[in-house]
């Protein structure tokens, strides 16, 4: 009896154990068939039925999903034999972290994905992406040649177009009017006037600072202070890929600058400020007269605040230049998917950037409307008539140069990041900062350069 | 007799190896494997972000020599020195004494046990949100409590050079201590009363018997808890992402996070297996270390 017990536990633990090895195998299997169908659909005629999944981030300055969602269901209805399967993951970070691990583990990636602009070296080099030239030449030849060339500057590599302009923002300074207006002030036209509207505008109880001059947040720094440097006479990045602008007379400018609204003007918080999240409520509650921030924070502080809002590019280092530098995701398509998925997610992408749908998507989350026909749109029209400081935002764009991307973009992006925080903190001098940040910089770009 | 018996014996023999097959497989499967991958990746060259470095080549011991000529390297193991030692003994002692507190018959104890519970059923990254607010310069309320008391130092936490690792390791043991409480709670539960009575028949006083009777008793749910805590402490890096992103300038940068960057920012893979084999290694060390201590003191105990 006792043996008879013992061998049924035998058999039963052996059963289990199938059991779990048919578990393990069962996700190594799984990609693969998947991928046999896709390749039968490619050679299918379109009107086959196909899924497409998009990734999104969701972390964003809007309520994305639930826009994204109603677009989807409008292209399923004009496209039945399409399925859109939106998969929204955390920030852009985890998107394109998302991405690596399932095309590195051997997954089936989805078919097309909003990442940033600037993520555009990585992902050819790293061959996560596919060309869009092929699709490019197929379609209307207006329709590429209408998105904004401020937008489409990130797009280009190698001869060759890998993304379309998707969720764009862009660099600008918003100011409280009204505070403005009490204290006499116009908006500031150099660097001089805006430095001394914010000590204006500052107001101190005792020790304590009840309202800064302007909050502008520089612990992720590199995208706000661009537009410093654009406006001191050179941008930190220029046509090749493989070269920076870390160690130039505007970028110590800059950093001088920023670290005076503190120490001279006393009019924004010392030391790196960790405060972007904060930025555009402080600024709509009155704990500070200006905020550098994106564009896209526009509805947010349009809705809290109860005073006028003024929009406007970075005043330049001398009077009369402006500048501002473009932000925000594009819409890249998977150089894994199969032909149907790809061709699927181009009649997609088309779909999202109709100029009416742009304009749509502008005036509910905010982002700048990509393409030009989008401006012309009715319903753009009647938003901007109404909201004056949606077309500022916009018009910002005019004085914007490339935003920041360099080959290895991660690793350089880090070493500008540390110089610039140790600028900030007072750990090194202005100078001696850019000049290490220029040397590492150009230490982490050598294998690139052939 | 003989023969009946040998193949009794041989299924017998033969059932505890079937018992833990499954675990195994599945340990192999997902951690095994994964470690003798990195440890063989670590040895090659292979960035992802180079085209012509996309395919791995062998290069030996270079992934190391880098890593250890590299000063963001030297400044994450300290960091993570730093943050172990500031992190692992203190929230072990609090949630030791969170234990001892909560630990008795009295109207409301539970709720004072769900108090002190409460920031672990939290997700670390909602707890770090939190703390986020808390540290925010001017009116954030830790400042704002701070200031009550007279401190007027710098308030800018997450973003100060020298308050920034500081200001994580607040949230680890803030989030922590409970949890290792629970395991204290069950541990002080689970003790004999017959050998406290004995002591108070003695006279032993209430200190004595703390730390004579309850402590060397606990010895076991310590082993556990300073293992779990130092895992953790290596683990456990999703506060970083929301508070500080390693910065400013790397000063809040632990070993893992370190990892991810080199993994999936800078795309190098062999550095970032390199890294793998270091954590893996530093763990296995301090866990190896910390069993044999304890048994040694058990084996003293037991003389």
């Amino acid at each position: 009896m006792r043996a008879n017990s013992r061998l049924w536990l035998v058999w039963t633990m052996v059963l289990v154990l199938a059991l779990a090895v048919a578990g393990c195998a069962a996700p190594v299997a799984a990609p693969a068939a998947p991928a046999a169908e896709s390749g039968g659909e490619a050679a299918a005629p379109s009107a086959e039925p196909v899924t497409i999944q998009v990734f999104y981030p969701v972390a964003v300055d809007a309520p994305i999903a639930q826009i994204l969602s109603g677009y989807v269901e409008e292209f399923q209805a004009a496209n039945p034999n399409i399925t859109v399967e939106p998969v929204f993951s955390g920030g852009y970070g985890d998107v394109k972290t998302a991405i690596q691990t399932t095309i590195e583990g051997g997954g089936a990636p989805p078919a097309l994905a909003v990442m940033l602009a600037t993520d555009i070296y990585d992902l050819v080099n790293a061959g996560y992406i596919a060309p869009l030239d092929d699709f490019i030449a197929q379609s209307d030849p207006a329709y590429v040649a209408d998105f904004l060339p401020a937008f489409m500057a990130n797009s280009a590599y190698d001869g060759q177009t890998w993304s379309i302009p998707f969720q764009r923002s862009a660099v600008v300074l918003y100011y409280n009017a009204d505070l403005f207006k009490e204290a006499g002030l116009e908006p500031p036209v150099d660097w001089q006037s805006w430095a001394e509207a914010a000590q204006a505008l500052t107001v101190r109880d005792g020790d304590n600072v009840t309202r800064w001059g302007i909050e502008f947040s520089s612990d992720w720094p590199y995208w706000l202070f661009q537009p410093l440097a654009i406006g001191a006479g050179q941008n930190i990045v220029g046509d090749n890929p493989t070269e920076v602008f870390f160690d130039t007379q505007a970028m110590q400018d800059t950093l001088q600058f920023y670290n005076d609204l503190s120490q001279v003007y006393q009019a924004t918080p010392p030391g790196v400020q960790a405060n972007w999240g904060q930025g555009p409520s402080d600024l709509a509650s009155g704990q500070t007269a200006m905020v550098a921030h994106s564009t896209g924070s526009l509805s947010g502080i349009l809705s809290q605040a109860d005073f006028e809002v003024g929009v406007m590019p970075y005043p330049g280092k001398e009077a009369g230049s402006f500048a501002s530098v473009p932000g925000g995701g594009n819409l890249y398509i998977m150089d894994g998917a199969s032909d149907a998925e790809k061709a699927a997610a181009w009649q997609f992408i088309q779909f999202l950037t109709e100029p009416d749908r742009v304009a749509d998507f502008s005036i509910q989350t905010g982002y700048i409307p990509n393409r030009s026909a989008a401006f012309e749109a009715p319903a753009w029209q009647e938003y901007v008539a109404t909201v004056p400081q949606a077309q500022a935002a916009a018009d910002a764009l005019q004085y914007a140069q490339a935003e920041f991307t360099v080959e290895n973009l991660g690793e350089v992006r880090t070493i500008l990041h540390d110089y610039i925080h140790k600028a900030i903190n007072g750990e090194m001098p202005v100078a001696d900062a850019m000049a290490a940040a220029q040397a590492d910089a150009e230490a982490a770009l050598e294998p690139f350069q052939q | 007799m003989n023969a009946s018996a040998r193949p009794r014996r041989r299924r017998v023999s033969l059932l505890p190896y079937l018992l833990i097959l499954p675990t195994f497989v599945f340990v192999a499967l997902f951690t095994i494997w994964p470690m003798l991958l990195a440890s063989y990746q670590s040895l090659f060259l292979q960035r992802l972000n180079i085209a012509r470095f996309r395919t791995p080549t062998f290069i030996g011991a270079q992934n190391y020599i880098d890593l250890f000529g590299d000063d963001r390297f030297h400044q994450v193991m300290v960091n993570t020195l730093l943050y172990v030692l500031g992190t692992v003994p203190l929230s072990v002692v609090l949630g030791f004494l969170f234990a001892l507190l909560v630990n008795r018959a009295m109207r409301g104890i539970g709720l004072a046990r769900l108090f002190f519970f409460y920031p672990t059923i939290l997700p670390l990254v909602s707890a770090a949100t939190i703390w986020m607010f808390f540290f925010t310069p001017d009116y954030g309320i830790f400042n704002t409590a701070l200031r009550a008391i007279g401190y007027t130092g710098p308030q800018n936490w997450t973003s100060n050079p020298n308050l920034a690792l500081i200001s994580v390791m607040i949230v680890t043991v803030w989030k922590n201590a409970g949890y290792y409480m629970i395991f204290y709670l069950a541990g002080l539960q689970g003790l004999p009363q017959d050998v406290f009575e004995a002591a108070a028949l003695d006279g032993a006083s209430g200190w004595q018997m703390l730390w004579r009777i309850t402590f060397p008793l606990l010895r076991r749910t310590t082993l556990f808890v300073t293992t779990i805590a130092f895992i953790s402490a290596f683990q456990t890096v999703d506060h970083i992402f929301v508070l500080t992103q390693g910065g400013p300038a790397g000063a809040s940068s632990v070993l893992l996070y370190y990892l991810w960057e080199m993994r999936f920012e800078f795309l190098n893979v062999g550095a970032a297996s390199a890294l793998t084999v270091v954590l893996i290694l530093v763990l296995l060390v301090f866990t190896l270390s910390n069993f044999l201590i304890s048994e040694q003191r058990e084996d003293a105990y037991a003389k």
